[in-house]
């Protein structure tokens, strides 16, 4: 295969894999099936706030030992710039 | 202190006063909100990094690379955090690239060591040897455990001369915060040092993105100017976007600077909920994409000739923190076409630095 054509090939899985991805979006939008937790009017929780960042760049971990944990979100605020706020909801959510 | 030290010197310290400004004004402006139940959650330092073992051939050459890139995390309070990582690399070829016996050495590099002051949401102040925020390569997919491919794109080596790392001030944090969004930044000033372990060289930039929380797509953009022998200006834009409803990742970066102009894309997809025997839902494939064009002749740790590189891989995901990697990768440039395999395996490590306490 030439690389012209590879190329080629792996640009339309990419646009591919990003269409299937938007449709199943929309699909879901158009079920409705957002639950009532995630609209934005209900005050946002700590599983929102880890669901919406926490594999953003990375597998997080399953589970984290409540005695770091403090220090491994001041670590992550750094890295994903959560907000104060997030972080004492991510906390209570983690280390309840 | 060198002569024009001033004038280059003079619009970073704007750029950054401006930052700090802003971030103090939308703190004022931070709406109020509900407080939140309190938690048991610890500061105890912590060990932490990755530890991986890649068997790599390239163009025929075999490079073993066991390499373990621990990190310490030291709090002082909730506010202050005191962050290292050493990355200790062994780099084993064969005595006559094909045949022989293995030999190399292990390189120990200071990565990061820094202090970071965790102000409020607006404004993270760190100071030391920091990893230079430029596009989403550097600070983020460094670490072996969390890349998709082993290989890094070849504009990784864009905006993070020389070392990676900067030596000096970082200011970072939230610009702005809605349920729908969030504005982000990181501004930095760097000193040139020679000194072993802290090698940086004189920059400054910064880097921006918009993420859009209920899609899940970030969007961003990184300026560096290098301040050294002839000034530099590097750029990157990127998106990183992980659906809500597909367990896809997808990455895609453009890079441009006077030594040439390229972009990678990557798709990294788990078959974790395809109707497949339970065990094969744990593996990823990944593909990436790269093209890089040259500029005044390339050099600097990039190309000098074009290139394009595709790339397959397939992980398996042992657990959240161990995985089997493998991959195959083809560049293509007039010098020659080379295939790249890897495999390997990593592990990411955490845990307190102190044992628990018994009860
Ligand atoms: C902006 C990208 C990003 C986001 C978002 C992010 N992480 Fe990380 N995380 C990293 C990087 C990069 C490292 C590795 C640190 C290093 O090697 O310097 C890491 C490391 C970790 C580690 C290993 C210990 C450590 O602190 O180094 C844990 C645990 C972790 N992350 C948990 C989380 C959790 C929980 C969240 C959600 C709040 C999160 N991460 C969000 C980038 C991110």
């Amino acid at each position: 295969m030439k690389p012209r054509s590879l190329v080629q090939v792996l640009f339309l899985f990419f646009i591919t894999a990003t269409a299937t991805a938007i449709f199943s979006y929309g699909q879901q939008q158009d079920q409705s099936k957002v639950p009532a937790s995630q609209k934005p009017q209900t005050p946002k929780t700590g599983e929102q706030v880890f669901n919406n960042n926490c594999s953003r760049c990375h597998t997080p971990p399953m589970a984290i030992s409540p005695r770091i944990t403090g220090t491994i979100v001041m670590h992550m605020r750094t890295r994903a710039r959560l907000s104060r706020q997030d972080e004492k909801l991510l906390l209570q959510y983690l280390a309840p | 202190m060198p002569r024009g030290f001033h004038k280059q010197i003079r619009w970073p310290a704007a750029t950054i006063a401006i930052v700090v400004s802003l971030a103090c004004s939308l703190r004022a402006q931070t709406p109020q909100v509900p407080p939140v139940p309190e938690n048991h959650a610890g500061h105890v330092p912590v060990i932490s990094g990755g530890f991986a073992y890649i068997h790599n051939v390239n163009g025929g050459v075999t490079t073993l690379l066991p390499q373990i890139n621990p990190i310490l995390l030291v709090p002082f309070g909730s506010h202050v955090l005191l962050e290292s990582r050493t990355d200790f690399t062994g780099f084993f070829q064969r005595e006559n690239q094909t045949s022989g016996p293995f030999k190399g050495k292990v390189f120990k590099t200071v990565d990061f060591a820094q202090i970071d002051w965790l102000a409020n949401s607006h404004a993270i102040l760190s100071v030391g040897k920091y990893l230079l925020p430029f596009g989403l390569y550097n600070e983020r997919l460094v670490p072996v455990w969390i890349r998709n491919l082993q290989d890094s794109p070849i504009t990784a080596a864009i905006g993070t001369r020389t070392s990676g790392a900067g030596d000096g001030i970082m200011l970072r944090g939230l610009v702005l915060q809605r349920s729908a969004y969030s504005i982000q930044y990181s501004s930095y000033f760097s000193a040139r040092s020679g000194v072993n372990q802290l090698e940086a060289a004189r920059t400054a930039g910064g880097d921006s993105s918009i993420y859009l929380t209920r899609l899940r797509l970030e969007a961003g953009v990184s300026y560096q100017r290098f301040l050294q022998q002839r000034n530099i200006n590097s750029v990157a834009t990127y998106i990183s976007w992980q659906p809500r409803t597909v367990p896809l990742d997808l990455k895609a970066e453009g890079d441009f600077n006077y030594n040439g102009r390229g972009y990678w894309t990557e798709a990294a997809y788990r078959l974790q909920q395809l109707p497949i025997p339970a065990l094969a839902r744990n593996i990823q494939l990944v593909t990436r994409m790269q093209q890089f064009f040259p500029l005044h002749g390339g050099g600097n740790s990039l190309p000098t000739v074009d290139t394009h590189r595709i790339d397959f891989g397939l992980n398996y995901y042992i657990r959240d923190d161990i995985r089997f990697v493998s991959s195959y990768g083809r560049s293509f440039s007039e010098r020659g076409n080379a295939n790249v395999w890897n495999v390997g395996v990593t592990y990411r490590f955490l845990f307190p630095l102190f044992p628990a306490r018994k009860k």
